[in-house]
């Protein structure tokens, strides 16, 4: 699934079935490889959710079971947020020191939320080469 | 890739974090190797770093970043510095001393002046983070002499132009030299100029040991005016000076 398909849905509790916020970022850990964690915008309590707290990531809407596993970012997220942990829109650059352009999308396993791909200008470039997201870019190894 | 595309550039830990970028070029006592660079901090309003970065411990220099495993690859400048020295002690290191130098050939030509320095980044070798393979410094673009210019058809003086360099060099703050052969080899097109380069100096290996041939360049920078008993190799262009040679 890409990012692009996800980003701007709505959040809707299963209990209630109620709309109670919109999908607006997701938190990812270059280490892992993983989406730990969306962010949202509209919701009434903080403003992520763990990936392992959502009900499903589908194509039409997020759905979570207990919205009080909205939180604000806590010790352990709050390592990931920030402009210097955000892929997107980032410039990525090779381990050789050469940029390959820019981050415009990320495919990712919407089950896990295992990231699968970085989309580089119109490029896949396959997660298993991410090695860092920082400050200045995102670095993959080398093809 | 031209040492003046290198100054500036951001150096950046696999983290992808800009911890620093270039400020100068640290050229190997010989003149020949890229010895590592000092470092500034990034943004408009940063300084020198006291940090520098030893060519060794660069995981890869690229067209748009110098890459390092973490922030560990750094040391003090002073490293750097160390690093250049050079065995007289006069520490010749400075790209500032080599931008803005006269390159003169062995048999007294002057080529031009020397505007920008060609690199050859070696490929790193391996899993490892540090680059085995050194920086070769492999040319100089100069801007041509007149006495160039005038025998080159596509050049005027000033023009830009690139002349391949040997191993090993003689390099004062004054001179740079190089063999005579040099000039047979100066071109225009840096794309092509890796070629001209190995061609250069695969003619001066097979000079070195063909024993009816030319001695190895002088080590040391000759004055322009001093006789020189060298006799150019057969397979010289034609059109070579003979200026170096003093009549009999």
């Amino acid at each position: 699934m890409r990012w692009t398909d996800v980003k701007g849905s709505k959040l809707v509790s299963t209990t209630t079935a109620d709309t109670v916020g919109k999908v607006n970022g997701f938190l990812l850990d270059p280490a892992s490889r993983r989406l730990v964690a969306l962010q949202f915008k509209k919701t009434p309590q903080g403003k992520y959710a763990r990936w392992g707290d959502l009900a499903g990531v589908g194509g039409d809407a997020v759905t979570i079971a207990e919205t009080d596993k909205i939180t604000d970012a806590d010790d352990q997220l709050s390592g990931f947020v920030g402009k210097d942990h955000e892929v997107l829109k980032k410039r990525v650059l090779s381990t050789e020191g050469d940029e390959l352009g820019k981050v415009r999308d990320i495919e990712f396993d919407p089950d896990t939320g295992t990231l699968q791909a970085l989309v580089v200008d119109g490029n896949e470039v396959h997660a298993s080469r991410l090695v860092g997201v920082g400050s200045w870019a995102v670095v993959v190894e080398t093809d | 890739m031209r040492t003046s595309e290198v100054a500036k550039l951001p150096v950046v830990t696999f983290a992808g974090d800009d911890i620093a970028q270039v400020k100068d070029v640290v050229y190997a006592a010989d003149g020949g190797a890229v010895a590592g660079f000092t470092l500034a901090g990034r943004g408009l309003l940063a300084g020198p770093l006291k940090q520098g970065l030893l060519w060794q411990r660069v995981h890869a220099l690229g067209a748009d970043a110098v890459m390092i495993r973490d922030d560990q690859a750094l040391s003090g400048v002073d490293e750097v510095v160390a690093a250049a020295a050079s065995a007289d002690g006069q520490g010749r290191s400075g790209g500032g001393k080599v931008l803005g130098s006269r390159v003169l050939t062995d048999s007294g030509v002057d080529l031009g002046e020397v505007v920008d320095v060609v690199i050859e980044v070696g490929r790193p070798s391996g899993p490892d983070d540090a680059s085995d393979e050194p920086c070769d410094v492999v040319g100089y673009e100069i801007a041509a002499s007149e006495s160039l210019a005038a025998r080159r058809s596509n050049a005027a003086k000033g023009t830009k132009l690139l002349v391949p360099l040997p191993d090993q060099l003689a390099v004062s703050g004054e001179h740079l030299m190089v063999p005579a052969g040099a000039e047979g080899f100066v071109t225009d097109d840096l794309a092509g100029f890796g070629a001209s380069v190995a061609e250069f100096r695969a003619q001066l290996a097979s000079e070195r040991t063909t024993p009816a041939t030319i001695a190895p360049p002088a080590p040391t920078p000759a004055p322009t005016t001093a006789p020189t008993t060298a006799v150019p190799p057969t397979d010289q262009p034609a059109d070579r000076p003979t200026e170096g040679e003093l009549p009999t």
